[in-house]
């Protein structure tokens, strides 16, 4: 449904965004998990047509964001980092307003804006004025006006930053059921968030995609944290791997990526040094050990840096 | 066209939600009554005095001598009003974020500028509107032509479109809406002495320099002529004014 390949966005000398490339499916909800500055908000910019990458390429629900804007953009819904609401509109007025230029047919607009409202918890608020709404109605309204032309995509940037626990908890709910109906991408920089939402996470960190995986595998990424690089003697590496993947303590042993056959990512337990075990491993099993180090442990830096306690955001207004 | 008319509504809402349409027509009736009060008893003197002298009403001329200076000088008002209009049509957009829900939503750049120069133009012909009243009571007492009023009015009708188009423009600059007021009265400003800075400058630069004044284009008009001359040269400007505006938020798409 979205297709994102080796998206480079530059300001000016700042490469905000580089090379990122992912996928995301019809009906999936997929997190894009990074700390503050990692290039969530730009991918997403780019994403909704609304700034140009600088290189790379987009299609959205098969049309390509730059070539075809127009209709790539009838089918996304965003909601930005700050809900785009005109403070002297009501309620309803502005979702009345967005309808018009989303496309809705004039014939459905009315009642498309009563049933989202409902939809979205603002329907007691439709009279009251956008400037006068608290920060967790606001960021409902925003959600409104994204969902108001039923787009095939939502892309949500941190739709719930800002809110009190049981708005994030209905948010959530809500993000949920409307998976499977739209395709959902949403931003955040908290990690449980992830982990309670999406089906998959993109993991972006000052502007280049870390990891792509299922929550549930990541976290056990995150608890195996002793990451070492090994590489044997290309011959008969699938043996290797297995002798490996007996070392006591070892968790995890996958094909190291951009590398030659023979080098190996092994994950361990944390605190546990296994680098004698594995070692003695490759070499009682007859391969010739090329390498062997720690690798930087990326991932980890990463998720340090997350926000992973479940905190309400200091609510600004 | 349903998303220019979109838009161009929105901004007419917003103007009237916000004080600035109350104190535009406020200022604008404000001002040209005043003038029209003035010009309307010295108008009437003058008939006073010609009529013992014999050369009787017939000599004078309501569109001539009165209506004609009246507009001409209401021009200056405009110089002061117009920035106000224009200064957040995009500026107060960009500061509070709305300009992504217009640029993600499926409009192209030409509809969401043609949408804001619409609603400019409606305050602004609402403004203009005000001084219809008065013009009004001159049908009432009196017989002045009305070809050259339609006229006049088509006249500053496009004439306040090219001030428009050029606010919009320095409105679509910035995200600071005082800043755009400011630089739009200035570049105004700039526009209606244009063609005394060309004075003593040698013929052909005066020539150009005259072309390119604004005010030089209205008086035809507000004479009761319509001359392609100056039709073309509203036109173009206006025409030049929002796709510089269009530029400029394209651009800004690339700058981010
Ligand atoms: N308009 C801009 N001009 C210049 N640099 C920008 C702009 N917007 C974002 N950046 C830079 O790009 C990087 C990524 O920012 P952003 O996409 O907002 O990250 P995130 O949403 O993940 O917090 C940051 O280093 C930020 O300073
Ligand atoms: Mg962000």
């Amino acid at each position: 449904m979205i297709e994102v390949e080796h998206l480079t966005k530059r300001y000016g000398p700042v490469t905000a965004v580089q090379d990122v490339s992912f996928q995301v499916h019809k009906g999936e909800i997929l997190g894009f998990l990074g700390p503050n500055g990692a290039g969530k908000t730009t991918t997403m910019r780019v994403l909704t047509g609304y700034m140009p990458a600088t290189d790379g390429r987009v299609v959205v629900a098969g049309h390509d964001v730059f070539e075809q804007p127009v209709e790539a953009k009838r089918r996304i819904g965003y909601l930005p980092e700050t809900p785009p609401l005109y403070p002297d509109m009501t309620v309803r007025e502005y979702l009345q307003f967005v309808a018009k230029i989303k496309g809705v047919p004039s014939g459905d607009r009315k009642s498309r804006v009563e049933q989202v409202m409902v939809r979205t918890w603002v329907a007691d608020m439709a009279g009251r004025a956008c400037g006068k709404l608290s920060k967790g109605y606001r960021q409902r309204v925003g959600l409104a006006q994204a969902l108001i032309h039923n787009p095939d995509v939502l892309i949500l940037d941190e739709p719930t930053a800002g809110l009190d626990p049981k708005q994030i908890i209905e948010t959530r709910r809500l993000i949920k059921e409307l998976a499977g109906d739209h395709t959902i991408i949403l931003s955040t920089h908290i990690l449980p968030e992830v982990s309670q939402t999406c089906d998959r996470v993109v993991i972006i960190n000052k502007g280049r995609v870390v990891a792509v995986d299922t929550p549930h595998n990541l976290m056990g990424r995150l608890r195996g944290a002793e990451t070492m690089f090994v590489q044997v003697d290309g011959a008969r590496a699938s043996e290797a791997a297995a002798a490996l993947a007996k070392v006591p303590g070892v968790v995890r042993v996958a094909p190291a990526d951009n590398a030659a056959t023979g080098a190996f990512e092994v994950e361990s337990e944390k605190g546990r040094d296994v680098r004698r075990e594995l070692a003695k491993a490759v070499v009682l099993g007859g391969h010739d050990l090329l390498e062997l180090r720690p690798t930087r442990v990326s991932l980890e830096d990463i998720f340090l840096s997350l926000t992973t306690e479940e905190q309400p955001e200091e609510a600004a207004s | 066209m349903n998303n220019v008319l979109a838009i161009a509504h929105k901004e007419l809402r917003s103007y009237f939600a916000s004080p600035i349409a109350y104190i535009v027509i406020g200022f604008f009736a404000l001002l040209f009554g005043w003038f029209y009060i003035g010009i309307l008893d010295w108008f009437v003197r003058q008939g006073m005095q010609m009529g013992p002298m014999g050369m009787g009403q017939s000599n004078m001329n309501v569109n001539q001598q009165m209506v004609r200076p009246l507009l001409l000088n209401m021009t200056v008002v405009f110089l002061f009003l117009l920035p106000l209009i224009t200064m957040r049509t995009y500026a107060e957009e960009k500061r509070s974020g709305t300009i992504e829900l217009l640029l993600t939503s499926p409009l192209t750049d030409v509809e969401i500028v043609a949408g804001k120069f619409l609603g400019a133009m409606g305050l602004y012909a609402a403004m203009l509107a005000v001084s219809l009243l008065h013009f009004g009571l001159l049908f009432a007492f009196g017989t002045p032509e009305w070809k050259p009023l339609v006229t006049a009015y088509l006249g500053l009708l496009l004439f306040g479109g090219c001030f428009i188009s050029v606010g919009l423009f320095i409105s679509s600059l910035t995200k600071n809406q005082i800043v755009a007021g400011a630089a739009t009265f200035g570049v105004f400003l700039l526009l209606w002495v244009i063609d005394w800075i060309g004075q003593g400058m040698g013929p052909r630069a005066e020539a150009v320099l005259k072309y390119l004044s604004m005010t030089e284009h209205l008086d035809d008009f507000v004479k009761g002529v319509i001359d392609t001359k100056h039709l073309v040269y509203y036109l173009s400007f206006i025409t030049f004014g929002l796709f510089l505006t269009v530029k400029s938020v394209d651009s800004e798409r690339w700058r981010g």
